[in-house]
């Protein structure tokens, strides 16, 4: 008996393969559906609360924004057709556009907007995700439809990147949800009341989000009929469903995957500007707003020549080759390459290549002597130069890069002893003090650098020891701060870009993050299936500029229903399957021959 | 009920009451020590003034004493109130209810699956100890038990999502649908499914069933030698039907504790291949909620995985006592 259920089951799941063949491949034959893998999975739909990156990429496309990043990044007109701003840089006068309809059909006005922003400034559970960007917005008013007005307290250069960020939603549909907005995830009721090029028609928890492209969008409405935005817990089972056409992008990709698909004949590949780097944070010492010190980190680490040699015993270029593959840039400057307006290099005089000689020398002149063991002792606490390096047990090239960092500043005479936690535990213990070393990246996902340079703000230091605040690694330093005020009310860009390259240098100086490289964002799309996905073109390097799901899911085109792939699996699949079954068959009829004797 | 009867299940259900209670604490206790700043990890990259982030400690009771945490936490489990998520700002118990059946629906086929498989060949090994069948078998299935389920989930994907060389892909890569077809009922959304469930099935299936195999293959070996085999054998009854109607019925018995374990198991799904194969069960869940970490989340799955298992336990407690005369006796 168990034998005749064993033998039916195994045949019941056999007979599944040829569908599971031709399910594999038919989205690459659909034509209509473009199907991307989300960043993250998904929390909520909710605009003022959405925190992580695979929310927000649904976000942008069904909630408009006063402005819309262009290709190169710079805010461009969307609800707002132009603007100006007043002499002195207090008041903007947006002009709105004018016959636009909430997918409802209720008229989209000005009105909306203004109902947005002072929510988000008067409302802490609305200003959740965007309140700090509103936070030196005086008013926010509409005085007729196409005409919203923002005052703000201080000069704000950034202003229509803040723009560009925040989603407005109908008044119409919110205004019921504003007493229970915290627990409001926009996530049961479809389709979502919004305009943008997509509209939300449906989710599935933890799998995938239904967008459908919105005909009556003011400029071009997207190619595809359909956006599934789907998302795989684990990053390889992503690229294997790229492979075979059940999904046609992924935008974050790992250099051994990147490698990967670089022969195949259906997906392409694509290095993009970095907008990311990694870095080492070293702990000059935890303290709060009012010089109160606390944690345990090592107090050599407050002195700068230790800083600096650590920095001159990197071997940045190596790490690029090693680590990355080459495909990425040695580190040096605050912001990554992504936005060249931005981009700061140091002074050939002062880039602090690869050299252990001068680190050695430093240390030596500085009094750290070398001790028992090859490492050097403190001259002030006596104790030896012994650093703990906490490094991401979740990120595999933090545990490549930890080896290269103990060989090459043991040489130097420094010893790190590699601690390695989860992202949660060192989320922990970097606000508490307690360490010396951690491996960090951080990203810009805007063009805009206000929020990343704020980090590093004496502000974001925590105003006592039982309220963190999110400083990175304790710096502070008054002349930085004074810049970055400064740069909000730099509104010509260049002047704005030279307090900018100030501010880096400062930080450059401080090595209290030492910046080891911009690694290039890898993505890849399959070609068989879909064109035109990626814009901008290829510099020198071969890197193409940082990409924007938005822009590149209006620009797709599905590519004419493509012969071969679904057919040939069919083609090989069912047959095998057919072999399988028949051998379980014989198989069985041998056996039951075999036992005949048995049973009479 | 026999008096006997009522204080035996008194005890075995007082004593699951007093474990449920111990769990309590036991959970809190745990996940009040995990090194936690969630805040951090939520807003992770995103501007956040010093106002809002004191907001939403206040918001998500980050600010109360550990003593008035925890009463409120067995206050409101007692009540059957699992708590909000942080993370996904809704009530717990609805994020369980939503990520239940899809566990169900793995962990039960794989049980199933590895059932039927384990004690088949648990039965047709301990027959004839020492054959060419026990010897592939037990080595076969002791291997799958030793090799890490997640990269044994990943090799199949690669072989049977992927394809190699002239096999084509034959499974999908991950998910439990796929996009645009019709949910609920429709005949096309259980095909499609069924479909997505054999990877993470097969790969649960391989990893759990060598305990099947070895314990029902060692209690058919203690069988062997039984005299009331002799007696059936001396009947002139066939070697088939004296170990199905003879032997097993008795080595069934210690299989019997070990299949409500782990169907006390079945809702702590199996993280791991929930991650691999993006399925959206309880196991992701918990993966997601530890990421964070999303502690009243961590707690909610914690005490509905400790719950059911306790629960299964008792059962299995309570059958046994009707399965086997000697524990009536006892």
């Amino acid at each position: 008996m168990i034998t005749r259920v064993l033998l039916v089951t195994l045949l019941a799941a056999l007979a599944a393969v040829p569908s599971a063949a031709s399910a594999g491949t038919s989205s690459s034959s659909g034509g209509s559906t473009l199907r991307v893998a989300a960043d993250t999975s998904f929390s909520t739909f909710n605009p003022f609360l959405a925190y992580f990156a695979g929310d927000l990429e649904v976000l942008d496309a069904i909630y408009p924004t006063l402005t819309t990043p262009s290709q190169s990044g710079e805010p461009e007109p969307y609800l707002a057709t132009k603007w100006t701003v007043s002499a002195n840089h207090l008041a903007w006068t947006f002009t709105i556009r004018s016959g636009l309809k909430w997918s409802d059909g209720t008229p989209l006005t000005a009105a909306d907007i203004a109902w947005t922003y002072h929510l988000i400034m008067t409302n802490p559970a609305a200003g959740t995700a965007n309140g700090a960007l509103v936070g030196s917005f005086a008013s926010v008013t509409a005085p007729n439809a196409t005409t919203l007005v923002i005052k703000t307290s201080s000069p704000v250069s950034d202003l229509l990147s803040t723009g560009a960020t925040i989603p407005v939603v109908p008044e119409h549909v919110w205004a019921a949800q504003v007493k229970n907005l915290s627990s409001f995830r926009n996530m049961s009721s479809f389709p979502v009341v919004g305009y943008g090029p997509w509209t939300l028609t449906g989710y599935v928890p933890d799998q995938y989000a239904t967008l459908t492209a919105n005909k009556d969008f003011y400029a071009d409405a997207p190619a595809y009929q359909t956006l599934v935005v789907q998302y795989y817990s684990d990053s390889d089972a992503a690229v294997d469903a790229l492979r075979t056409g059940q999904l046609d992008e992924i935008d974050v990709l790992s250099a051994t995957q990147y490698d990967s698909l670089r022969g195949s004949k259906s997906v392409s590949v694509y290095a993009t500007e970095s907008n990311i780097w990694d870095a080492i944070e070293l702990n000059t010492g935890a303290h709060t707003q009012n010089g109160t010190k606390f944690g345990n980190g090592n107090p050599a680490l407050a002195d700068p020549v230790v800083r600096k040699a650590i920095a001159l015993a990197i071997n940045r270029r190596e790490l690029v080759s090693k680590v990355l593959d080459g495909l990425g840039v040695t580190g040096a400057g605050y912001l990554p390459p992504s936005w060249p307006q931005w981009w700061w290099t140091p002074p050939a005089s002062e880039l602090e290549g690869y050299n252990p000689a001068e680190a050695d020398q430093l240390l030596t002149a500085a009094g750290f002597k070398m001790g028992p063991g090859g490492v050097r002792i403190d001259p002030k606490t006596h104790q030896p130069l012994t650093f703990r390096l906490g490094i991401h047990s979740d990120e595999i090239t933090d545990s490549e890069i930890a080896p290269y960092l103990v060989e090459w500043l043991a040489a130097i005479g420094i010893k790190l002893n590699v601690q390695s936690m989860s992202f949660t535990q060192l989320n922990t213990v970097l606000p508490e003090g307690d360490w010396d070393i951690l491996m960090d990246s951080w990203n810009v996902p805007t063009n805009d650098p206000a929020y990343l340079l704020s980090v590093q703000t004496c502000g974001t230091l925590p105003t006592s020891q039982s309220t963190p605040g999110n400083t990175d690694a304790f710096f502070c330093d008054p002349s930085y701060d004074k810049l970055y005020d400064q740069q909000f009310t730099d509104f010509s860009e260049p002047a704005r870009a030279q307090t900018v390259d100030a501010m880096q240098n400062i930080l450059y100086q401080a090595n209290t993050d030492i910046i080891l490289y911009y690694s290039d964002n890898l993505q890849a799309v399959r070609t068989s299936s879909v064109s035109d996905f990626m814009f901008g073109k290829q510099d020198s390097a071969g890197l193409y500029p940082v990409q924007n799901d938005l822009i590149n899911w209006d620009l797709a085109k599905p590519v004419a229903a493509a012969a071969g792939g679904s057919s040939t699996g069919l083609v090989i699949g069912i047959p095998i399957a057919a072999i399988v079954i028949i051998g379980l068959g014989v198989l069985v009829v041998v056996r039951r021959r075999g036992t005949a004797g048995d049973r009479e | 009920m026999t008096s006997d009867t009522a204080v035996y299940l008194a005890r075995k259900i007082g004593g699951a009451v007093v474990s449920f209670a111990v769990l309590l604490v036991i959970g809190f206790v745990i996940f009040s020590l995990i090194p936690a700043n969630p805040l951090e990890t939520l807003t992770r990259g995103r501007a956040v003034s010093a106002a809002q982030l004191a907001f939403l400690r206040q918001e998500l009771g980050l600010n109360q004493p550990v003593l008035e945490r925890f009463w409120s936490f067995a206050w409101n489990t007692l009540h059957g109130n699992l708590g909000y998520s942080w993370q996904f700002q809704t009530p717990v118990a609805t994020l369980i209810g939503q990520r239940l059946w899809p566990t169900l629906l793995l962990t039960g086929s794989a049980m199933i699956v590895s059932l039927i498989a384990g004690l088949w060949l648990g039965v047709r090994s301990g027959w004839r100890p020492g054959s060419p069948l026990d010897r592939v078998a037990t080595g076969v299935s002791l291997t799958f038990w030793s090799v890490p389920t997640f990269w044994l989930g990943l090799i199949l994907l690669s072989l049977l999502a992927v394809g190699v060389g002239p096999v084509p892909a034959l499974f999908p890569a991950g998910g439990m649908s796929t996009p645009g077809t019709p949910g609920g009922l429709a005949p096309s959304h259980i095909l499609d499914v069924a479909r997505h469930l054999v990877l993470p099935c097969l790969t649960l299936s391989l990893v759990i069933f060598a305990q099947y195999v070895t314990i029902m293959r060692s209690s058919v070996i203690d069988e062997l030698g039984s005299p009331y085999l002799l007696t059936a054998r001396a009947k002139g009854l066939r070697d088939a039907q004296v170990r199905r109607d003879h032997a097993v019925p008795n080595a069934l018995l210690p299989t019997v504790t070990v299949i409500f374990l782990q169907l006390g198991g079945l809702v702590t799904g199996a993280i791991t291949v929930e991650t691999v194969f993006s399925w959206p069960g309880l196991g992701y869940l918990t993966y997601q909620a530890l990421q964070i970490p999303d502690l009243p989340l961590l707690e909610g799955t914690f005490i509905v995985f400790s719950a059911s298992v306790i629960v299964m336990n008792t059962l299995a407690d309570i059958v046994y006592r009707y399965l086997d005369p000697r524990v009536r006796r006892q």
